[in-house]
């Protein structure tokens, strides 16, 4: 049955009767999250037949449940468990039509001019400047309604947070967002129920069909096929993910082929279709911004349940010269918040827990360098990624800021998010309980949300696999339009970097294909 | 590669399992797999399990709902361990009879036979510990079994929050947004 729901023209596995399936089209995109989803539309708009082949499922968003848990279960890469080879930094993914957009927190940031202008001088980009840059941002803002919060707009965690920052004369760093009428349930990590979250599944995808683009969900490409130097389509599966099993082979013949199945995703493909490696630096150069949350318990309640996921931040430090970490607020639902910290087992773990309404959270985060590498490995991925020394000394930097606001707000003590217990009583204890932490693994609790890099851009085709266009220096009609692009961590929320680089390369695409 | 290298890899990996297990866990069992004789609990891991569950949530005195009167332990099997891929279900099972011989040495008992007090004491113990395997097991034995606790929906009416909103708010959908005009 073909579901017209959302204006979405999808095809699940449930709609697949044939064994086999063969289409022509003008474009194939791999994956429907930022990039796909963008590139569908602007391809689509322009004339071209586009067929979108998403390997996650199609979950409308009248069945989010907003639970994490579930969320995880269904609309996230390997079921929220997807994690770094020693197994201490969740890297976490969107795996649903619509990808990551679906499932994150929203937050927008302009790339800063400092990256477009280290990408043009070390990478060769100097088609990217802030000035060929700055349409596009404005574009992709337009359409997806990204602005600032709203004075309401905001949590109560947010709130005792700003007096903290206040307190130390922080200037406020209010969210921007693309989100429309925001409902404030604080569930963007499992999915806008009520379609506010101006993500893929409610904007360009629903637009890309209004222009004949079709979506197959439950779709996984095994691999791009290309001749004489030029792509020539992809060879895909329709899995019934309820079994496993292969309900279709589907074969996609078009002159264009678009990747943007995400940053460990994209390379994997490429190497598994032996395909744009000629670098040898397909997969290379992972980064992923680690994070760290620190949970701070106040006298008095806060019920930080709900709200703005995040509203604020302090970027000041957020550039590599100022120190290379930016903070940012978060609510939790309790199962978050029940392995954010580690006040020891028994008796002190249950008076936590007990606290989760006095408590919330403010998570530093990392812009870090490009030390890891995706690989498939006995036919299972690996992420090897571990966090630079220099990096974590950043993190340490970041954690004391991050301390002493959450004191300068009222906190009574802190936990840091540590396998053993790790609490701090005053400011005093701050620079001697941080200053104490070593760079080990399995020792702290790390989430990743940006995964970026692994199909690095730039002019140079004996370091970098992407062309300044976002072509493959190899294949010819074969580009890329994820994260996987970015020559450089860049220390901010990647998405709106990914809307804008994936407006500009389909502008490209159009022109080098008109017609 | 020295054999405390290829141990210490084998037991990351299973730290991954762990983490890989404990992320999968879903609240209302909708993703449960089917429970085989493949997959299920052995005797063993029921019981590491279920000490776990006892020394971790010991709720006496508190207004939290004792996990005795929860499904935590079928949540565990029926939520995780039956939808795990097979060869990690497979390490997660030897990383689990690797812990429970655990406190041998010092405490001349296996983990599921400790004392509560014991139990706990050893838990702390490998949560610090100087080798990354040991840490790795504790941590996330304990997550993967607060977490199958906190997922069940009863046990946050305690904490005063509420859990999905937007029908008890009655929120409208706002549905697709219109395409942008040329």
């Amino acid at each position: 049955m073909m579901s017209n729901k959302n204006q979405l023209n999808v095809k699940t596995s449930e709609d697949m009767t044939a064994t086999e399936l063969n289409i022509e089209a003008d474009v194939v995109i791999i994956g429907s999250g930022a990039g796909g989803g963008i590139s569908a539309y602007e391809l689509a708009k322009a004339g071209k037949k586009v067929i979108i082949l998403e390997a996650g499922p199609f979950v409308p968003s009248e069945k989010f449940t907003e639970m994490m848990a579930v969320s995880m279960a269904t609309m996230y890469e390997g079921e929220g468990a997807q994690s770094n080879t020693d197994g201490d930094i969740t890297v976490l993914q969107g795996r649903c039509v619509g990808g990551s957009t679906v499932v994150n927190a929203a937050l927008c940031f302009r790339t800063p001019d400092y990256y477009l202008k280290k990408w043009g001088k070390e990478f060769g980009l100097t088609n990217l400047t802030p000035e060929v840059m700055l349409p596009y941002f404005e574009k992709v803002e337009k359409n997806l309604g990204i602005t600032e919060v709203k004075p309401h707009e905001t949590s109560s965690g947010a709130e005792t947070i700003k007096k903290g920052l206040k307190a130390l004369d922080i200037p406020l760093g209010l969210a921007r967002r693309n989100i429309r009428d925001c409902a404030m349930t604080g569930f963007c990590f499992a999915g806008c129920k009520t379609d506010r979250k101006q993500s893929m599944m409610v904007t360009y995808l629903p637009w890309a069909c209004n222009h004949g683009a079709e979506i197959y969900a439950d779709t996984r490409v095994t691999k791009i096929t290309a001749e004489n130097g030029t792509a020539k389509g992809v060879n895909a599966e329709v899995i019934d993910p309820k079994t496993g099993v292969t309900k279709t082979r589907l074969s996609v013949k078009a002159p264009i082929v678009v990747l943007a199945a995400g940053p460990t995703g994209s390379p994997l493909l490429l190497q598994q279709s032996g395909l744009a490696n000629s670098s040898g630096q397909v997969g290379k150069n992972f980064a992923c911004h680690p994070s760290l949350s620190v949970t701070a318990i106040y006298e008095k309640k806060l019920n930080d349940f709900h709200g703005a996921t995040h509203s604020l931040f302090d970027d000041r430090h957020t550039l590599p010269e100022n120190g290379g970490w930016i903070q940012l607020n978060a609510v939790q639902d309790p199962v978050e918040a029940s392995f954010m910290a580690e006040p020891g087992t028994g008796k002190p773990y249950v008076r936590y827990m007990q606290n989760y309404p006095n408590s919330t959270r403010l998570i530093t985060l990392i812009h870090d360098k490009n030390v890891g590498e995706v690989t498939m490995e006995n036919g299972y991925k690996e992420i090897r990624y571990q966090v630079d020394d220099e990096d974590f000394e950043a993190m340490k930097k970041g954690l004391k800021e991050n301390a002493r606001i959450l004191f300068a707000s009222g906190a009574k003590y802190l936990y840091l998010p540590t396998y053993d217990t790790q609490r701090i009583n005053s400011v005093d204890e701050i620079d001697s309980v941080i200053d104490a932490l070593e760079n080990e693994s399995a020792r702290y609790r790390y989430t990743s949300f940006h995964p970026q890099g692994t199909c690095r851009m730039g002019a140079d085709k004996s370091k970098t696999v992407v062309n300044p266009y976002g072509e493959t220096h190899d294949i010819k009609n074969l580009y890329v339009v994820d994260a996987s692009l970015l020559p450089t961590s860049i220390g901010y929320n990647p998405s709106e970097t990914v809307y804008a680089l994936a407006s500009y390369i389909a502008d490209h695409i159009n022109e080098a294909n008109p017609g | 590669m020295s054999d405390i290298n290829k141990q210490r890899r084998q037991f990351l990996k299973l730290a991954t399992a762990i983490s890989v297990a404990v992320a999968s866990l879903s609240p209302m069992q909708v993703i449960a797999g089917k429970i085989t004789e493949d997959n299920k609990m052995d005797a063993t891991e029921h019981a590491v399990f279920t000490k776990m569950l006892t020394i971790s949530l010991p709720t006496e005195g508190s207004p939290l709902i004792p996990p005795a009167s929860l499904p935590v332990i079928p949540t565990i099997e029926g939520a995780l361990l039956a939808g795990m891929p097979p060869h990690i279900r497979q390490s997660l099972n030897q990383g689990i009879h690797y812990f429970n011989q655990g406190p041998l040495k010092k405490y001349g008992k296996s983990f599921n036979e400790l004392p509560d007090e014991q139990a706990t004491a050893f838990v702390d113990e490998w949560t610090s510990s100087n080798k990354a395997p040991h840490r790795a097991l504790a941590m996330g034995l304990k997550k993967l079994t607060v977490l199958a606790y906190w997922a069940i929906p009863d046990t946050w009416t305690p904490l005063g929050y509420v859990g999905p909103v937007s029908e008890k708010w009655k929120l409208k959908y706002r549905g697709v947004t219109p395409e942008p005009k040329a």
